[in-house]
Parts: structure tokens; sequence; C-alpha cells
């Protein structure tokens, strides 16, 4: 196992090498350049336009300027923002990536989430009149153009109802004399939920191992209860009771943004739970597990389910990745100022050191990604296991 | 006393075609510490009998009519949770083709504790652990098992290790329901070797279904011959070898070569077992009959069983055939 992973870093590493050379020969094949876009902004002083091309080597042929960058890359210096000169990269990066990880953690989570269920749930029901109904839906709502829907869901939530409200992350006049930055609440946010995440993620660790199934279900519910409580506790003490409404007011605009992704993207893992639970379904441990005496839920969650778990996990493992860079369609439709509009502006503007670092930053982040699949494949599936130590 | 009683047992599939009698008018008994053995050629519904003693036929499959008695109490119709109890604490079975009845992402062990943890829910874990160690022992497995994946392990454990689980909840009746298929003739003698001391050791009653005869002669007290979804030919197996009455039963024992005695020309029956769906009542195995009379091949006696002595019963029509 331990050389099966080592492998694995020392192919990421070429990889991303790769990428970062690609990423880099094909930003500067965009039409047009860097030096017009310097010379273009009225801010920067003529020293400092010097000196950024002596700097960076900007007027050194492009297989020099490559191996720069990679080195500069390696040495954390990822130069300055063309556009919004005196801030780098990083800066605007530390900026807009929180309110982008909030969001789209939460829509992948509830996404992905509520496709497993109902595709289990459909896989179970085959065959029955709710099936066919909510496959018909699914298919239809997997179907659909998103940002149509997206408008529509604005104007139907926001303008229509009037329960919602359209677009931004937070109401502008709220904030004018909040004493935090929006980021620092959005931290706050993250930070809370992965706590409550990885603690949810214990309980249930510590309490597989108890016999009686009764006192099982009790003790997960004990601890969920235990949790919900201390987390009223943590958002109502200390600095913490200031930022909650500011806090709420961001979550109240997620609201929809969230409903909306989840209604189109569940259905995908939802058929693809259906498909491949279906086929488990037919195998021949169901039938004992059904001699066994287990209970329906039981055969349907841990013999049934878990075996159509591999293909959701992959297929959640390439969408994980919007996680960091947003999608440009929601973000845009929504307003929310996230990782996917700061990389469509940079693009257009050729802001590239900005493109450059938050493409890498995507890249690092898949490939992270990746490798956690593979090795969660192993433990999803304890045949892969065997075959990676050879 | 009977530990298993099957009246008249009726089921059917449902398909597009028409209606599948899997199962017709099956009755035979099985006392308690004894085993019964279950011949018959493929499709011919001996899986399907099996099936429907702890009802788990397919969603499409319906029992129709009879009663299976089991421990002194009707089974047939009881609700999903009443059966949940009769379920491996009542009759278990091991089913055909071992590799498949274990769930691959789940430790043996785990497999084997989810049932006993559904049965005795007071257990602790290390009282089922340690049991499961002593079931082990029984079958011939080492204790490391109980925390190997079903793929770590090689087709002749796998299938001592479906014996382990069948017992792990103490049944009363065990089905075998082919337990040997798939496996080569070295481990499958092992194998019935264990069923056979499981049996005797823990003194269970046991179905044993097979279309190997060699095997229901060397396993069985008592025997049940099926063809097309109807018993046959029943009684002792020593009885119903020596002297079979039924002329599919002749040929099933012709086609099965002898280590003893003269050498014999094998024999194989012609023809195809007849379609399941929409079956009248009179004898199934007519259109087959190497010998028929007139009344056969005008099929005008009823299936029915009827004594020869008091431990052999076979078809009337075909008594009278030979």
């Amino acid at each position: 196992m331990y050389k099966y992973v080592f492998k694995r870093i020392y192919q990421l590493i070429i990889v991303f090498f790769l990428f970062l050379v690609t990423s880099y020969v094909l930003f500067d094949s965009i039409p047009g350049n860097a030096f017009q876009n310097l010379l273009l902004n009225p801010e920067l002083p003529p020293e400092a336009y010097e000196q950024v091309i002596k700097l960076y080597g900007l007027d050194k042929p492009l297989t020099e300027r490559v191996f720069l960058y990679i080195g500069n890359f390696f040495q954390g210096d990822f130069g300055y923002s063309y556009k919004h000169y005196p801030r780098t990269p990083i800066d605007l990066i530390a900026e807009r990536l929180p309110r982008t990880l909030m969001l789209f953690a939460m829509v992948n989570i509830v996404a992905f989430y509520t496709g497993f269920l109902i595709g289990k749930i459909l896989a179970w029901r085959r065959g029955s009149k709710s099936e066919t109904w909510i496959t018909v839906t699914s298919v239809f709502s997997y179907t659909i153009f998103y940002p149509w829907f997206a408008l529509m869901m604005l104007w139907f939530f926001g303008y229509k109802l009037d329960w919602l409200p359209i677009g931004k992350f937070l109401y502008p006049e709220k904030w004018y004399d909040a004493p935090y930055d929006s980021d620092v609440i959005f931290v706050s946010m993250i930070k809370f939920t992965a706590v409550v995440s990885i603690l949810q993620i214990l309980v249930y660790i510590f309490t597989r191992n108890i016999e009686s199934l009764n006192l099982r279900r009790n003790a997960r519910f004990a601890g969920f209860m235990v949790l919900t409580i201390a987390s009223l506790f943590y958002w109502n003490s200390g600095d913490l009771l200031i930022q909650k409404p500011y806090a709420m007011d961001i979550a109240y605009h997620m609201i929809l943004p969230i409903f909306t992704v989840t209604v189109v993207a569940f259905a995908g893992t939802a058929l693809l739970t259906r498909t491949t639970m279906m086929e488990v379904m037919k195998d021949d441990f169901i039938l004992t597990a059904r001699a066994k005496g287990l209970s329906q839920r039981r055969i349907r969650d841990r013999h049934a389910a878990r075996n159509a778990l591999l293909p959701v996990v992959t297929s959640f493992i390439f969408t994980i990745v919007t996680i960091i860079d947003g999608s440009v369609l929601t973000e845009t439709i929504f307003s929310w100022p996230g990782m996917g509009q700061l990389i469509l502006q940079a693009v257009l503007e050729e802001d590239i050191p900005v493109a450059m670092a938050s493409f890498s930053f995507i890249g690092i982040f898949a490939l992270i990604a990746h490798f956690i699949a593979d090795i969660s494949y192993a433990y999803l599936d304890p045949r892969i296991r065997i075959q990676s130590q050879g | 006393m009977n530990i298993l009683e099957v009246k008249d047992l009726d089921m059917s599939y449902k398909t597009i075609d028409g209606d599948v009698e899997a199962v017709k008018k099956v009755s035979f008994t099985v006392k308690e510490g004894e085993s019964f053995g279950i011949v018959g050629e493929s499709g011919c519904g001996k899986t399907s009998v099996a099936m429907s003693l702890l009802q788990l036929q397919a969603d499409n499959g319906k029992i129709t009519n009879g009663e299976i008695i089991f421990d002194g109490k009707n089974i047939v119709g009881l609700s999903e949770s009443q059966l949940r109890e009769v379920r491996w604490s009542g009759i278990s079975i091991v089913f055909q083709g071992a590799m498949n009845s274990w769930n691959p992402v789940v430790k043996i062990g785990e497999q084997i504790r989810e049932a006993m943890r559904e049965h005795y829910p007071d257990k602790t874990k290390e009282e089922n652990t340690k049991k499961i160690i002593e079931l082990f022992d029984i079958v011939g497995l080492d204790s490391s098992i109980i925390d190997r994946f079903p793929h770590e392990l090689s087709g002749g454990m796998k299938q001592r290790a479906v014996i382990a689980l069948a017992l792990s909840c103490d049944p009363k009746l065990i089905i075998a329901d082919e337990p040997t298929t798939a496996l080569d003739v070295v481990i499958q003698d092992q194998i019935l070797k264990e069923i056979r001391k499981v049996q005797e050791v823990l003194g269970l009653s046991l179905i044993y279904i097979s279309h190997d005869i060699a095997v229901i002669a060397e396993m069985t007290d008592n025997m049940a011959v099926m063809y097309a979804g109807s018993i046959v030919e029943m009684g002792k197996t020593d009885k119903v070898f020596s002297n079979p009455k039924h002329a599919y039963t002749k040929m099933l024992l012709e086609s099965t070569p002898s280590i003893v005695g003269p050498k014999k020309k094998l024999r194989s029956l012609d023809g195809e077992p007849p379609s399941l769906i929409n079956t009248d009542s009179y004898c199934s195995f007519s259109y087959r009959c190497p010998s028929p009379d007139d009344n056969c091949r005008n099929r005008n006696i009823e299936m029915e069983l009827t004594k020869i002595d008091s431990e052999h019963y076979a078809d009337k029509c075909c008594i009278n055939c030979g």
C-alpha cells in the first residue's frame, strides 16, 4: 500500500509539472500580449513597469520564461496582478476562495447526498408508480437547460414570491457598519462546518462497534443532539455572537443557489445510483442477506447501496473540483463573486498571473482530489486493495 | 417428531407467457435430525421448493396453495417481520454458488455477526466472535478468516464459511441447495463430509437438494425425486435406490455409472422436460416415458403418489408402465 501511495505521489508531481507548462504556454498564446495590458494600466508607474519586466523576465523568450515561472512558482512567488496592480494573485484568491468554498461545498454535499438517497430508493422500489414518476422527473431536471432554469428560479422565488434574495451574497446595507469583513465571516463559517462534519463522522466511526442495533441508533442520535446543542452554544459565545447575524445573512443568500443547483445536479447521481444498484440487487448475496432475516432497510443500505457506491464516488470526485473553481454559470447568474468569476475576468482581461495562479491552484486541488479518490476506492472496494499491492 | 411438514404446496411465477407452475402439489415431511434429499434435473423446481420454504422466491413468484408447517406453525402467509424471525434462526440455507453468497465489500466475520445481531440482539461482540470461532472450528476453518474479505478466500473456504454462516443462529433445519456446485471433486467430498459431520454433531435436520443422485445416496435418509414441479417418487433412500418404481427414477439411476457390479451401458433420456406453463394434472412424464401403456399415452391418470410399502411412494401412472 505505501509503495502504491508513493508511486501515485510521484506520478502526481510529474502531471502537475506538465499541467503548469501547458497552462503557461496556452495563456501565452492568447492573441494580444501582456505588455500591452501592462502599458494600458494608468495606475502603473513606468519604473514599476520596468521592474516587473526585469523581475519576471517578460522580454525573454517563451522557453526561458516558462522555467522562470515554474521556479518562482515553487518559491511561492506568483507575481502581481496586471489589473489590480499592487495586489498579488494570492491576495485575490484568498479573498474569493472562502466564498466559493462555502457555497459549493454545501452545493456538492447536498446535491450528491440527495441524489444518492433518491437513487437508492428508486432502485429499491423498482416497478412501482412512484419510481416511474420520480425517474421521469429526474430525467427532465437532468436535461433541463441550466441557465434558463436558474433564471426562472430567481424570478419565481426572488421576484414573484419574494421569499429569497435575488443575487449577491449579502445585503450591503446590513454590512455598512459591520465590525468584520465578509471574508472573516466566511472563514468562521467554513471552520464551523468542517469541524461539525468531522465530529459527525467521528461519532459515526466510534459507534460502529456497538453490537446492539438499537443501542447504536440511540448512540448516534445522542451524538447528533450533543453536536447540535454544542453548535448552538458555540454560535452564542464571544466573538461569534457578533458574527452570527452576518453569518445568517450569508446563509440566507446561499439557500437559492444551493436549491437550484441541487435540483439540476441530483438527477445525474440519482440515475447513476439507480442503475448500478439495480445491477447489484441481482447478485446472490442480496438473497443471502434476505435469508439471514435482515431488515429491508439494512439490506438496501448495507448490502445493495454500499456496493453501488463506487461509481457514485467517482462522479463525485470529478465534480468536487467545483468546490474550488466554482461554476462560472452559477456564480454569474447568482452574482456570487467567487473564484469562477475571478478566473473568467482574469482570462478575459489577460491578467495572466492571476489566471495562472488560480489555474494552478485548481490543478493542485484536482490532483489531490483524484489521489484521495484512488485511496478511497481501496477503502470502498477491498478487491482493489489487493491489486494495488502488487 | 416432524420438524417440517409441507402439504400440497403450489408455487407459480407470473410471466408474460402465463403462469409458470414451478411447484405442483408437493408434499413431504422432514423428521427431526433426519436428512432429506430432493433430486431432479435442472429446472424441475428443486430450488423453487427451497425458496418457498423461506418465502424468498423472486418477486413474481407466489405460493398459491398449500401449507408449510415448520415447528408446529404454518409459515405460509406470515408477515415480513414474522418471516424474518423464522429465517436463519429457524430455517437457514446454504445456497448454490458460495462464490456469490458473500457481499464482496464486507468482512466475513462481520457478515456472520450481522445475522447473529439480528436474532440475538443482546449478545456482545465478543460473545458473537467467540461463537464464530467455534463454528469455524467445526467446519475446519482458521479463526483468522473472520477478518478476511470474501475475495481473499478460496472456493472451498468460502463454502465452509457459508456453512458456518448457516449454523450461526442455531437453526433447526438447514437447506443445502446444491452446496457443492462449482467446486472440484476433492473439495466436494470434503464439504459433503463437513455437512454430514455438522448435522450429526448438532443433531440438525437437513434438506439436501442436488441433481447428483450419487450425492443424494450418500447424504440422505429419505429422498424425493422431482420431475416438472412434482414429486414422482419418495421414500427411504435405500428403498428408492434398490427398488425404483418410477420410470424417471430408473432412468436417473441408469444414467449414473456404478463402480460395483457388472459393466452396464449408460442410458440417457430422450426429449426435454415439459414447459411448466399452463400444465394439467395428468402424468407429466408421459411424453418421455420409455414404455408407456395405453393409459399413460392417452393421459388418463391423474398424478398422485401411491403407497408401495410403508416407506416408499411413487406416482400412480408410472408404476403401471413399468
